[in-house]
């Protein structure tokens, strides 16, 4: 794996680390509950009402990571869960459903008292039912309805004019569902919710989200990029899940003064870099390597990912007097933002423009079927933009199908015939 | 009359979709639907009559320029294919449900086709019938029910009225009647094999439904008089099915699909819409609880098939390639059929096309499998 070359990332991992050891601790010595999400349900209301929440997805990119996945994958398989079935939001059940057969990071979770996910794909339903049942724990579902009107440039609606951005049956019932929850919650952890403290906790939220704006702008204007995408995502990641607590700002702060001390050093993080990437996509986690591959053989550097960019541009809301309905207003449509006509495009090619982008590799998942939605549009777009498209065939978790040696070829000579010639 | 009415029931379902685009009077009354998950009655209460998009075994190359392989099943690509090819064109509206993902995208990509001046296209509705069970569920589907009544209304020219959505109901509830009786024929000892059965249950959804009751009961009559069939009885779950493709596959190796896990074929086994409360919530209520679609909550479809499974010799799972759902109840199904002994196999293959060789393969043994049960028994 590449060194870090930033302190912060160093710093993230340790958090993470040290985070995850506190909850074990807290929920096996005090008995104390937790909760396990998807990672678009609103943790600040699971962390104000003191019961910490695990990101799903954030758990399954450290099994790859930890190379652990394959295992749990085979037990899948052998137990009827086909290979062509989504991996990315499954990987963690299977932890649980075979628990033997592979290791699961840092001591593996410990149950939850509580399951939350919103329904955006089928499977989450699914998925979620089969967890809650193996853990013997609560699920929660937030249902996701689907948009009908999707207003240009929701990037720009979203922060100030966020009651437009959603139609007001959906803003609605999403505010209603998070209503439920937190009765549910207040329940569980035996407090009530202060509504000012959430407030205050979005306005918090809002602050990190700027310095992430900032952090981001410095990426896009330096004359050559600062600081690794593995290390925008790394540090991103971390705050995320905690977002808006002190940490996280304190953090987020960090970061971008180290970008910024970068940037006025002209430290860049791939000298003398010819080609601008693009990632459009979910990590790969098995294999984070590849994203600083092309940096020696051709100068090519991963600039952008959908990771930091999105934080600013998909949950910055400002004028918060009902934080429930702002928080609807966030949940409701992450999958459109990320993944469908015509948001997804609209984003993707705005950000690659203002990153001076000279060329994306738009990731196939295989089996995440409602991620891979959209991608065609995506492509479309970027390519009238004059942005060259490689599309890369990978799962995100699951590195048994995953040629490394071919991908890499078959980047080099992208790089070498549409980019670099 | 018996043999007409079931030619007449099955040509009912099985030409309408393929029609589109030949007449273009007979389109502009025309309403289609991607699922079998939106009140006809409103439809129908609009003047429109509503056709089903279906899986077929037609190349879709249109469509398969711009839609993501082995995202979206057969009648979406086909769906997709009409309506960039033109066929669409006429029709009054295109309806698609929140039935599944894959539903839900299409309707998003449909509207991008025609905002990137790809195609023109007659308006496109989603009908966000949300299935889930949170308590917020009931109120909201009741509000889109309504929005989609004010939408029919507009397109129609002319306000739909509660008197006139009961006459519909009522109607229609009386079709639903003939399809139970006609379902009922499926069970016990089944006198109708499944790939006769599916047309004639399936075609409620787009025919007329006077039409429907009188030619039900007709097909009533002429099967009530056969002798029982006494191959083995298969309980088809799964990915819902939109044709009798899996039917005949199992019919070819001598068992009959004596119930299916399909909204196209559901309608009969539902319950009536309710007289007693008013027809949008008594709509909204019942396609939330009975539509078979992928968001159905698991715990309401184990239900269904606890009851359909008590009365067949075996079980086929349809996960087809494009499934991202409902192999995820696959290891529940198989200790669901170990509990009774029941004996299942996974058919992997694309329901709208030909079975495969490895499917016909697994059909042929689980079915030995019952005939060897059956005959340890008489033994
Ligand atoms: S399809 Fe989407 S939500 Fe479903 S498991 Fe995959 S990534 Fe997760
Ligand atoms: S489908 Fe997309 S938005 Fe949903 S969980 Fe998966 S990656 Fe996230």
């Amino acid at each position: 794996m590449a060194d870090k070359q930033l302190q912060s990332s160093v710093a993230a991992a340790v958090f993470q680390k040290q985070w995850f050891a506190e909850l074990r601790r807290r929920v096996f010595d005090e008995r104390r509950p937790y909760a396990l999400l998807q990672a678009d349900v609103p943790f600040e209301l699971f962390d104000l009402l003191d019961i910490p929440a695990v990101s799903n997805q954030w758990w399954s990119s450290l099994i790859a990571a930890k190379r652990q996945a394959p295992q749990f994958l085979d037990a899948m398989a052998a137990d009827g869960l086909s290979d062509q079935l989504c991996r990315y939001c499954s990987l963690g059940l299977a932890t649980t459903r075979y628990p033997t057969v592979g290791e699961a990071p840092w001591g593996g979770l410990p149950t939850p008292r509580l399951l939350c996910a919103r329904l955006t794909c089928d499977c989450i339903h699914r998925v979620f039912s089969l967890w809650a049942e193996a853990f013997g724990a609560e699920l929660f579902e937030i249902d996701h309805p689907g948009a009908s009107e999707l207003p240009p440039r929701w990037w720009e609606l979203g922060r100030h004019r966020w009651r437009e951005l959603v139609e007001p049956h959906r803003l609605a019932f999403v505010a209603a569902t998070l209503e439920r929850l937190v009765e549910r919650l207040e329940a569980i952890s035996g407090r009530t919710l202060d509504r000012a403290a959430l407030r205050e906790r979005l306005e918090r939220v809002n602050r990190q989200e700027e310095i992430f704006d900032a952090a981001r702008q410095l990426i896009a204007s330096a004359p050559e990029v600062p600081v690794r995408m593995t290390e925008q995502i790394a540090n991103v990641m971390a705050t995320q899940w905690v977002r808006g607590t002190d940490w996280a700002l304190a953090h987020a702060q960090n970061f971008y003064d180290e970008i910024r001390l970068r940037v006025d050093a002209g430290k860049a993080a791939c000298p003398g870099e010819r080609a601008r990437l693009m990632w459009v996509g979910a990590g790969l986690w098995h294999d984070t390597d590849f994203y600083t591959e092309f940096e020696a053989s051709h100068g090519a550097v991963f600039v952008w990912s959908m990771y930091l960019a999105f934080g600013p541009d998909g949950y910055i809301r400002y004028g918060i007097d009902d934080p429930i309905e702002a928080l609807a207003s966030r949940t409701a449509s992450f999958n459109e933002y990320l993944h469908n006509p015509p948001w997804a495009a609209e984003w993707i090619v705005e950000q690659a423009r203002e990153h001076r982008i000279d060329a994306a590799l738009v990731l196939h998942p295989k089996s995440m079927k409602p991620s891979a939605t959209g991608r065609r549009f995506i492509e479309r777009a970027l390519e009238e933009a004059g942005i060259p498209v490689l599309p890369i065939e990978a799962d995100v978790v699951d590195a048994r199908a995953w040629n490394p040696a071919a991908t890499r070829a078959a980047v080099r000579d992208f790089l070498d015939t549409r980019v670099l010639a | 009359m018996s043999t007409t009415a079931l030619a007449e029931l099955t040509a009912d379902f099985e030409q309408p979709f393929e029609a589109l685009g030949r007449d273009a009077v007979q389109d502009q009354s025309t309403v289609v639907i991607s699922w079998p998950s939106v009140p006809i009655e409103i439809i129908r209460a609009a003047g429109f009559r509503p056709v089903l998009a279906r899986g077929l075994p037609l190349p879709t190359p249109a469509a398969d320029a711009v839609l993501e392989p082995g995202l979206f099943p057969s009648r979406l690509r086909q769906l997709v294919e009409a309506a960039l090819t033109g066929r669409l064109k006429n029709i009054a509206a295109l309806i698609v449900p929140r039935t599944s993902d894959s539903d839900y995208k299409c309707f998003l990509y449909l509207r991008e086709f025609e905002r990137l001046g790809d195609v023109r296209l007659p308006p496109v509705l989603l009908f966000d019938l949300l299935q889930s069970a949170g308590p917020e569920v009931p109120a909201y589907d009741r509000a889109r029910t309504a929005a989609l009544r004010e939408r029919l209304s507009a397109l129609a020219g002319r306000q739909i009225s509660h008197d006139d959505l009961a006459v519909e109901i009522a109607a229609t509830n009386a079709a639903r009647a003939a399809a139970r009786r006609l379902g009922a024929l499926r069970r016990g000892e089944p006198r109708v094999t499944g790939s006769e059965a599916f047309p004639l249950l399936a075609a409620f959804w787009q025919c007329a439904p006077e039409r429907y009751a009188a030619l039900a009961a007709a097909a009533v009559d002429a099967f009530a008089a056969r002798s029982p069939l006494t191959g083995p009885r298969v309980l088809l779950v799964g990915a819902p099915v939109d044709g009798t493709g899996l039917h005949r596959a199992i019919g070819s190796k001598g068992g009959t699909v004596s119930a299916e896990s399909s909204a196209f074929t559901s309608a009969g086994a539902g319950e009536d819409v309710s007289a007693a409360v008013d027809p949008i919530t008594a709509l909204a209520d019942k396609y939330r609880r009975d539509s078979i679609t992928a968001r159905l909550p698991v715990a309401v479809l184990e239900r269904r098939i606890e009851d359909a499974v008590a009365a067949v010799d075996a079980v086929a799972v349809s996960l087809p390639p494009d499934d991202a759902s409902f192999g995820f109840d696959y290891p529940r199904l198989c200790e669901f059929a170990a509990r009774r002994s029941i004996p299942h196999a996974v058919l992997k293959g694309e329901p709208a096309l030909p079975a495969t060789a490895a499917d016909l393969e697994r059909i042929a043994t689980l079915l030995a499998g019952v005939v060897d049960r059956r005959e340890a028994r008489v033994g």
